[in-house]
């Protein structure tokens, strides 16, 4: 019954998000017929290309016009790359945001959790200095300037590894050449997330620790790996899931960075290629995808609340 | 002193503030590739891309201490005045003979739009359609016409018949024949096109004679008709893909394999290629990727990611002519101009006194200096000083007291001076313009700054919805090219609605000769009467920010190539679109 009310509030959202998106979109600078006429650009030709495309009908018509056809994953026709939809090319760089995403993802809480455990293990030690220190030092330092950085060094200095991200081949094709090129790309995106899902879990442990259960499993002897691991880590995870959650956003317009820095041919490269030429079909149907992910992203991890800690299903906590 | 300390501080402030605003934007601007062609040019809103480090000009910290000239050039000292080049440890060598095989990368500043001949193509397409389709007229280092894939094309005694004569064997990339038909569909296309067909303004009737011959009837003399189809015009295409923008079935040397947009495309070696019996092309493979950020694309470069690309970055080109591992070539003509453009039949550039005030009051080296590192040379029009067209105008120099002598008169008998200067979101032009409008604030001209998209100054000059507007274009090797943005009834873009008998007879005189001195005088004339009339405030010819930047052993990109007859042909670098046929690779 809960998971039913949330589930009919996120279509409540996605129709609230998609139609702002819309309607934000509609009333930015810029004509698409314009766009569309080029060098025919005449007053005559624009109208006939605006009610064409529909662009004088009311913005409820137009947006359910939209809606309908976004359903069925028809979002209209490039405005710039005739003979392309906007579906087409968003298929083509959908995978490689969501690569890289997940990469990044995958390092941080890969790198973030085993950093958090060991610096929660002592508190004030070596350990939880450097990493607090380091992980300030990233959250300082934007990502674009890493990204530049480490291009530089691994990329132009070194040359291990590429600058930009050309002729991808698929995972499942040549793993070791799609991970070599997405490496410092998905790295760059990784260190933010993990100085935040450091702090964040470092500090729920140590109060984890410091709960009956923690200092009961202690007093019985059982290994501290063992306590860390198995009993204190999950119930300290609530807000590390939370953050992943909330982060997808901060995520995705990072993608948008880092896929400019290293020519990923992503959604973020494409939208803001398209913003410059104004081809709003795309643009559009980039956002709207996007948004729609974001709040079904951060759906699943209140389902997934539920899932990590028995309490909150319960109905106890 | 004290006025020019406090343009060294307004452009200083200027920088500043845009580069807080767009997080150094610079990097992220298009940069204008070498185009003459009008359609691309037209629709084409890429910018210059200028390094907004001008951190060479201080405010001074006392302003008696300021010279009254502008800070000296930071420019690498120049070789010579034809061609600037720097070559690294492989060169150019044209006494070694080309290595056939390999692949290279390019590094490509601007998106590609797509390959529809009959459309608008973006710059960064033209780029791999210049390794997809051999025009039918090329192009000799003196940039007078040659025939490329046509074997010849010959006029009537009036220049108002052409007739092209085709190659026997010469087939598409799909294999169907380049003949009389096929390039008779092609050339009807252009000309049907509502994008294109302006092109062919005098273009009356084209006939397929036979297999191997097409006749073109003007409705007028047209001497310049070959220098049409130099470019898009020329690019012939297998008739049943007329009008297709995902893909190019064409003649060149190499073939489109693959093409993502917004990424990249991938062009293979034609195995058909009509002059394969020469060993051309050369390389097996040209990857073009889009790399939209000049950070990026310079990072690339370094790392050996891309073997070469265009670079409009001043302060970098500096560098790299010190790079004695890097070749850089600077052409001589071929890239855009900047200019503001402005419309005579609004208020208040309909007024030439106004229109000249403007003229005077902007020290154009001073904006050379500093935004261009001192490489680019003044424009007073739309020729290059390199191009044998150019002739000397009296175009007005800066001179302050002259503008406030006009603007003065016009305030004394109209009103005020203000006007609106529609700008590309670029900082690398905004920081331009805000400089620009400094000096004409020194002689009372109140100009206001309002950014605009990239894809809206096309629209925006068609609809005449503007005063005055940043503007890069021109610079076409053969001046034929301008006659549709500036004759006054057969200019289908004539942006700032001039109507000038001088200039029209002027381009009309050279339009209907194929004598040099005639045609001279008559660019001549059109040159005076540009600058007398002002149409456009011109700034300086970007040739000298757009070097392409090679690893030393790419070789010929800044040298002629050859026609199938051993003739040379223009330099890519000199406005020559790239032909890829002679580029070969050191292994």
């Amino acid at each position: 019954m809960v998971i039913a009310r949330r589930a009919a509030r996120l279509v409540f959202v996605v129709f609230v998000v998609t139609f702002l998106t819309f309607f934000l979109l509609d009333r930015a600078p810029g004509d698409p017929a314009e766009v569309k006429a080029g060098l025919n650009a005449t007053p005559e030709v624009v109208a006939e290309i605006r009610a064409e495309l529909g662009l004088d009908d009311p913005l409820l018509i137009r947006y359910f016009d939209w809606l309908a056809g976004a359903i069925r994953l028809d979002f209209g026709e490039s405005l710039v790359t005739e003979g392309f939809t906007s579906w087409e090319l968003i298929r083509e760089a959908l995978p490689k945001t969501l690569e890289l995403m997940i990469l990044a993802e995958v390092m941080a809480i890969g790198i973030a959790v085993p950093l958090a455990v060991t610096a929660a293990r002592r508190p004030g030690g070596t350990v939880d200095r450097a990493t607090s220190a380091g992980a300030f030092g990233l959250l300082a330092l934007p990502s674009f300037v890493l990204g530049i950085y480490l291009s530089y060094v691994f990329g132009v200095q070194l040359g291990w590894l590429p600058t930009i991200v050309d002729d991808l081949p698929g995972l499942n094709d040549d793993p070791l050449e799609n991970l070599r090129q997405m490496f410092l790309p998905s790295l760059t995106l990784a260190l933010a997330l993990i100085a935040i899902y450091l702090r964040l879990l470092r500090s729920d442990l140590i109060d984890t620790l410091q709960q009956d259960y923690a200092m009961l499993a202690q007093s019985r002897g059982l290994p501290e790996r063992r306590i860390l691991w198995r009993h204190a880590l999950r119930p300290s995870s609530l807000n590390l899931v939370t953050a992943i959650g909330l982060n997808v956003a901060g995520l995705i317009g990072g993608a948008f960075i880092i896929e400019v820095l290293f020519a990923i041919n992503g959604m973020g490269r494409l939208t803001i290629l398209r913003v410059a030429q104004e081809d709003f079909p795309v643009v559009t149907a980039v956002v709207a995808l996007l948004t729609v992910a974001y709040v079904t992203v951060n759906f699943i991890v209140d389902l997934l609340y539920r899932v990590i800690d028995p309490r909150i299903r319960d109905g106890i906590a | 002193m004290r006025r020019h300390s406090a343009r060294l501080l307004a452009t200083a402030l200027s920088a500043a503030l845009v580069a807080a605003a767009c997080g150094g934007g610079s990097d992220d601007a298009e940069p204008v590739e070498v185009e003459d062609d009008p359609i691309e040019e037209a629709v084409d809103d890429e910018t210059t891309d200028t390094d907004s480090g001008n951190g060479d000009v201080d405010a001074p910290d006392d302003e008696a201490e300021v010279a009254d000239d502008p800070p000296p050039s930071t420019a690498a000292p120049l070789e010579d005045d034809d061609q600037l080049t720097s070559e690294g440890e492989g060169g150019n060598a044209t006494d070694v003979a080309p290595t056939p095989g390999g692949e290279i990368t390019w590094g490509l500043g601007g998106d590609g739009t797509g390959f529809d001949t009959t459309g608008a193509i973006s710059p960064g397409s033209i780029r791999v359609v210049n390794a997809l389709a051999d025009p039918l007229v090329g192009l000799d280092p003196d940039a007078n016409w040659y025939p490329n894939l046509a074997e010849a094309l010959t006029p009537n005694d009036d220049f108002t018949r052409w007739t092209i004569t085709l190659r026997p064997g010469v087939v598409f990339h799909d294999g169907e024949p380049v003949d009389g038909a096929a390039v008779a569909a092609n050339l009807q296309a252009h000309k049907d096109s509502p994008t294109t067909g302006f092109n062919f303004g005098p273009v009356s009737t084209i006939t397929a004679v036979d297999d191997l011959t097409v006749d073109v009837v003007m409705s007028s003399s047209w001497a310049a008709f070959p220098y049409q189809l130099v470019s898009q015009a020329g690019w012939m295409v297998s008739p049943s893909t007329i009008g297709q923008n995902e893909t190019m079935v064409s003649t060149g040397p190499f073939m489109l394999e693959s093409w993502t947009p917004t990424d990249s495309a991938r062009v293979v070696r034609n195995p058909n290629y009509w002059r394969a019996d020469e060993g051309l092309p050369y390389l097996d493979a040209i990857n073009f990727k889009f790399l939209t950020d000049q950070v990026v694309r310079t990072q690339a470069f370094e790392a050996g990611d891309v073997d070469g690309f265009i670079s409009p970055n001043d302060t970098d080109i500096v560098e790299w002519l010190d790079d004695d591992t890097v070749d850089v070539w600077i052409g001589t003509a071929g890239a855009n101009e900047a200019l503001i453009m402005l419309n005579t039949t609004t208020p208040p550039f309909d007024d030439v006194r106004v229109r000249r005030a403007l003229a005077h009051s902007l020290d154009r080296q001073f904006l050379i200096d500093t935004f261009r590192s001192g490489l680019t040379e003044v424009a007073d029009g739309p020729f290059n000083p390199s191009s044998k067209w150019f002739a000397d105008s009296e175009y007005p120099d800066y001179d302050p007291a002259a503008a406030q002598a006009l603007v003065d008169e016009y305030e004394a008998e109209i009103g005020p001076i203000e006007f609106e200067l529609k700008v590309q979101s670029d900082s690398s032009i905004i920081e331009v313009m805000e400089v620009a409008t400094s000096f004409f604030a020194d002689v009372g001209i109140d100009a206001t700054i309002s950014e605009i998209g990239s894809g809206q100054t096309v629209p925006l000059a068609i609809a005449d919805n503007f005063q005055a507007m940043s503007w890069f274009q021109f610079g076409a090797p053969d001046p034929d090219r301008d006659y549709v943005f500036f004759h006054s009834t057969g200019g289908f873009l004539n942006w700032s609605n001039l109507i000038s008998a001088e200039v029209d007879a002027g381009l009309d005189r050279a339009r209907q000769t194929d004598d040099f001195d005639d045609r001279y005088e008559g660019y001549a004339q059109f040159q005076q009467a540009l600058a007398t009339e002002v149409p456009m405030i011109w700034i300086d010819h970007l040739n000298g920010v757009e070097a392409a930047v090679t690893r030393p052993e790419l070789n010929g990109i800044g040298t002629p190539g050859v026609f199938v007859d051993g003739a040379p042909s223009i330099p890519m670098t000199d406005g020559n679109f790239f032909p890829w046929t002679s580029v070969w690779l050191e292994q």
